[in-house]
C-alpha cells in the first residue's frame, strides 16, 4: 500500500511517538516491535506532522530521531497533530463540503433529495463518473447526526437532515479555549476549536506543561463519558513490569488521577473481581469498552472519598494498611520558607512546629515508600526520620549513603 | 469520536482553500502557499495534485468551486460539551467566557473528575474578584497592546512599583499559579500574579517597544542508572525541558537537559528526589551545590 501521511489507525502511532518523545536514544533497529519499513514510515509521519520538533543524532549503533521541546517556549502541544491526521476516503471529503453547503441557510432535505442535488448541482461541474449511492449517503448522514453537526426530525415516513443549531460565538471564547487548551487533561479537543479561529491567542506560556498524556485522549475520553453516565467498562490493560501483555479488567471508573509533576495520568477505578480501589495507568490501557449501567455508583464514591484520606500518590499498599511516618526538620534563621514548603506540598497529614528552628511533618499514608522521593527533596535538613514501616527509614538512608558514595564522600 | 477526519488538518485546509474558490481569489499559487502554511510538511504532495486530478471533485481545473458559501462546520457534540465542562473550571472566572448557545449541552464530565494529587496546596485565588480584576486588566493590556503600571509585593514584602510592557501569561500547574512576564527598557520581570496589589492600564506601546529579553539556557548533564524503571521515571519527569538522551553502556545513560537559571533550584531538589540512580556530571557549581546539600545532611543525621 502506498505510503501516506493520514492515518487510518491511532494506536501504532501511540506507541512510536511516545517512545521517540520520552526516550529519543533508541536506533532503527531497537523499535523490535514491527518491520524496519513500518519505523520508516511512522517515522516519516511523525517528523511531516511535527517536523520543527524532530531531532537526530548519529550515534555509533546506527541514527537516533527524537522529539525534543522546551513545552515553556511554544504556545500549543505538537502531540495533538497525530489526532489530525486520520485518512478518508474521497466519498467523505466530498460529502463532507457539498452536505454541508447544501444545508447552509437552514434548508432540511430527505436523504434521497441529498443524493439528488449532490450529483446535480456539484457533481454535474466534473468529468469525473463518480456517483455514490443512497445507502452511502444515509450512512454518512447518520454518522454527521451522532457526531452532532446534522440533526435529523422525522416527518411521516421521512428523515429530514438539516445543520445542527450553533449560536456559540467562538471568537468570544478565544482567550479561554487557548488556555485551556493546554492545560485541560482534554485539551486536544480545543485546540480542533482553535482551528477554526483565523488568529490564534499566544500570548500564554505554559510552566511545567506535560505533553505526553495527548497520545492517550482517545482513552481519557472514553473513560469520562462512562465517568458521566455512571457505567461500568472493560479496559485492556498491559502491565508493563509484569508479563508485559494485555489483560482485561472490568471496573468502574471514578476519577482521573494527574500527576501535575510527573505527568502521568491514571484512572482510578473500583475493580469488580479484586473488590478494591485500583490505579491504572492510561499511558498502559490499550482499549476501553463501555459496559452496564452501574447501579451502586454513589457507594464507590463513597469508597472513594474515605479512601483518599490515606493517599499520598497513587498506590494502595498492601491492603490498605496505613504506614504512620515523622519527619523532622531542621532549618536555619533564614530558612523560614521551610515550614511554608512543607505546608504547600503537604498532602494530608499536618505540619507540627515544634520550635523557632525545628518543625514536624506527621502523616499516615497506605504506602509510605511513596513519599521518598519527596523525602529526598528535603535533604540538608532532616534531623530525623520515622516510620511504622522501617524499610522506608532504611532506604532512605541507604539511598543517602550511596550518595555520598555517588559524590565521591565516605559514608 | 475524537480521531475522526472532520476535525482534521486536511479538512482544515481543503476548507480554506474552498473559501478563497468560493470568494474568487484561488490560484494556482496561492493553493500551494495555503497548504504549505496550514498543512503537515508533505501534504503539498498530496492535496493539490488529489484537488487538480478531481480524486476530490471539489475544486474545478480553472480554480472555481460549486459550493455556494465559503465552508463551516457547526461545532460538534464532543465541542460543545467540552466547552461546558470548562464553566465547572474555578479558572473560568478569570475569562467569563459567553454562555449562550450551550445552555441544553450537558458538561463531557463532571465537575471534580480530575485530581491533581501533587498539585501545591496555595494556588492563585482564582475567584476572588479582585485577583480576577487584575487578571482582565493584564489581558486587556495584552490584547491592546498597552503599558501597564503594577503594585505588587515582592518577596520580602516590600511593596514595588512597575511599569511595563505585558509579555506573556504564564501557568504552572503544579504552582497552580499565574505569572505576568512583563519587560520595559532596562529588564524583563516575572510577577506572580497572586502578588498584584493594583494594575492599571497605560498608554499604546509600539511594536518597536516590544523588545522582551530572551531567557538565559544553563546545560544540566545527568547520568543515569536504569535501576528501578528509573530510565522511564526520569524521562517522563524531565519530558517538558528540550533535552537529549545517549545510551552510554548497558543500563546506563547520559542526559542533557536545558533549563533557565531561574529555575535551578527547582532542579536541584528535583534531581536529589530521584536518590543515587542520578548522579550529575555538569555543571560544576550544580554539583557543589548538591554535595552541600549531601554534607549538611551527613552532618545532621541522627538516625536511631
Amino acid at each position: 500500500m502506498a505510503y501516506s501521511e493520514l492515518i487510518k489507525n491511532f494506536d501504532r502511532i501511540r506507541d512510536y511517538m511516545r517512545q521517540f518523545y520520552v526516550y529519543g536514544f533508541k536506533c532503527r533497529t531497537e523499535y523490535d516491535k514491527k518491520s524496519a519499513r513500518s519505523y520508516d514510515n511512522e517515522r516519516r509521519r511523525v517528523e511531516s506532522w511535527l517536523g520543527d520538533f524532530m531531532r537526530f543524532r548519529q550515534s555509533p549503533d546506527g541514527k537516533n530521531v527524537f522529539l525534543s521541546v522546551d513545552s515553556r517556549s511554544i504556545p500549543a502541544n505538537p502531540l495533538y497533530n497525530a489526532f489530525k491526521a486520520k485518512s478518508f476516503t474521497a466519498g467523505d471529503v466530498t460529502f463532507h463540503f457539498y452536505i454541508l453547503d447544501l444545508l447552509h441557510n437552514g434548508e432540511d432535505y430527505t436523504a434521497q433529495e441529498i443524493l439528488n442535488l449532490f450529483c446535480g448541482k456539484y457533481l454535474c461541474h466534473f468529468e469525473s463518473d463518480w456517483q455514490p449511492d443512497i445507502s452511502t449517503i444515509r450512512k454518512k448522514l447518520k454518522e454527521y447526526v451522532s457526531l452532532g453537526i446534522l440533526r435529523a426530525e422525522k416527518r411521516g415516513r421521512e428523515l429530514y437532515y438539516s445543520r445542527a443549531a450553533d449560536s456559540i460565538d467562538l471568537q468570544a471564547w478565544a482567550d479561554t479555549i487557548a488556555f485551556f487548551s493546554e492545560e485541560n487533561p482534554l485539551g486536544v479537543v480545543g485546540s480542533t476549536l482553535l482551528d477554526k479561529l483565523k488568529t490564534q491567542p499566544d500570548y500564554y506560556q505554559h510552566k511545567h506543561h506535560y505533553m505526553l498524556h495527548a497520545l492517550d485522549s482517545q482513552i481519557l475520553l472514553q473513560l469520562l463519558t462512562a465517568i458521566g453516565e455512571k457505567k461500568a467498562v472493560q479496559i485492556t490493560h498491559i502491565n508493563q513490569r509484569k508479563t508485559g501483555s494485555p489483560v482485561v479488567h472490568t471496573v468502574c471508573p471514578l476519577k482521573i488521577f494527574i500527576s501535575s509533576q510527573g505527568g502521568r495520568q491514571y484512572l482510578l477505578c473500583y475493580h469488580y473481581r479484586f473488590r478494591k480501589m485500583m490505579f491504572f495507568r492510561l499511558d498502559y490501557i490499550q482499549k476501553v469498552e463501555s459496559g452496564a449501567d452501574e447501579r451502586n455508583y454513589a457507594k464507590y464514591e463513597g469508597f472513594y472519598r474515605k479512601f483518599l484520606t490515606h493517599l499520598w500518590g497513587t498506590s494502595t499498599g498492601i491492603e490498605y494498611n496505613v504506614d504512620h511516618l515523622e519527619m523532622t526538620l531542621h532549618f536555619d534563621d533564614n530558612e523560614q520558607h521551610i515550614p511554608q514548603r512543607l505546608e504547600r506540598e503537604k498532602r494530608n497529614g499536618r505540619v507540627e512546629i515544634i520550635d523557632q528552628n525545628t518543625v514536624r511533618y506527621i502523616v499516615d499514608v497506605y504506602d509510605a515508600s511513596e513519599t521518598l522521593p519527596w523525602l529526598r527533596t528535603f535533604i540538608g535538613r532532616i534531623e530525623k526520620l520515622e516510620c511504622s514501616d522501617e524499610h522506608v527509614v532504611k532506604k532512605f538512608y541507604d539511598d543517602l549513603a550511596q550518595m555520598y558514595t555517588l559524590y565521591g564522600g565516605e559514608e | 469520536m475524537l480521531f475522526s477526519e472532520v476535525y482534521g488538518t486536511y479538512y482544515n485546509v481543503l476548507a480554506e482553500l474552498l473559501s478563497k474558490a468560493v470568494e474568487g481569489d484561488l490560484t494556482q499559487e496561492t493553493m500551494f502557499r495555503i497548504v504549505r502554511q496550514k498543512g503537515f510538511e508533505e501534504s503539498v504532495l498530496t492535496i493539490p495534485e488529489a484537488l487538480k486530478n478531481q480524486t476530490w471533485p471539489l475544486i474545478t481545473k480553472d480554480c472555481t468551486t460549486p459550493l455556494e458559501h465559503k465552508p463551516t462546520m457547526p461545532l460538534t457534540t464532543l465541542q460543545k460539551r467540552w466547552l461546558k465542562a470548562l464553566l465547572n473550571d474555578p479558572r473560568i472566572r478569570l475569562f467569563d467566557p459567553p454562555m449562550e448557545g450551550l445552555e441544553d449541552v450537558e458538561p463531557l464530565y463532571p465537575p471534580d473528575t480530575f485530581v491533581y494529587f501533587d498539585r501545591y496546596n496555595d494556588g492563585d485565588p482564582f475567584e476572588d474578584p479582585e485577583y480576577i480584576r487584575h487578571f482582565r486588566c493584564i489581558l486587556s493590556a495584552i490584547h491592546h497592546k498597552r503599558w501597564l503600571r503594577l503594585q505588587f509585593t515582592g518577596n520580602k514584602g516590600t511593596t514595588h512599583c512597575w511599569k511595563c510592557i505585558p509579555y506573556k501569561l504564564e501557568y504552572s500547574a503544579k504552582d497552580d499559579k499565574f505569572r505576568l512576564i512583563s519587560a520595559n527598557s532596562r529588564s524583563t520581570l516575572s510577577i506572580n500574579l497572586g502578588r498584584v496589589k493594583a494594575c492599571f492600564l497605560l498608554e499604546p506601546y509600539a511594536d518597536e517597544d516590544y523588545r522582551p529579553k530572551p531567557m538565559k539556557k544553563r546545560i544540566l548533564v545527568l547520568e543515569l542508572t536504569d535501576d528501578r524503571n528509573a530510565l522511564e521515571r526520569v524521562m517522563l519527569h524531565f519530558s517538558h525541558l528540550d533535552k537529549e538522551t545517549q545510551r552510554i553502556d548497558g543500563n546506563r545513560y547520559k542526559i542533557t537537559l536545558y533549563y533557565e537559571q531561574e529555575d535551578e533550584t527547582e532542579l536541584l531538589i528535583r534531581v536529589l528526589s530521584f536518590g543515587p540512580v542520578l548522579k550529575v556530571v555538569f555543571p560544576d557549581d550544580f554539583v557543589k551545590k548538591l554535595c552541600e546539600r549531601l554534607e549538611k545532611q551527613k552532618r545532621m543525621r541522627t538516625q536511631d
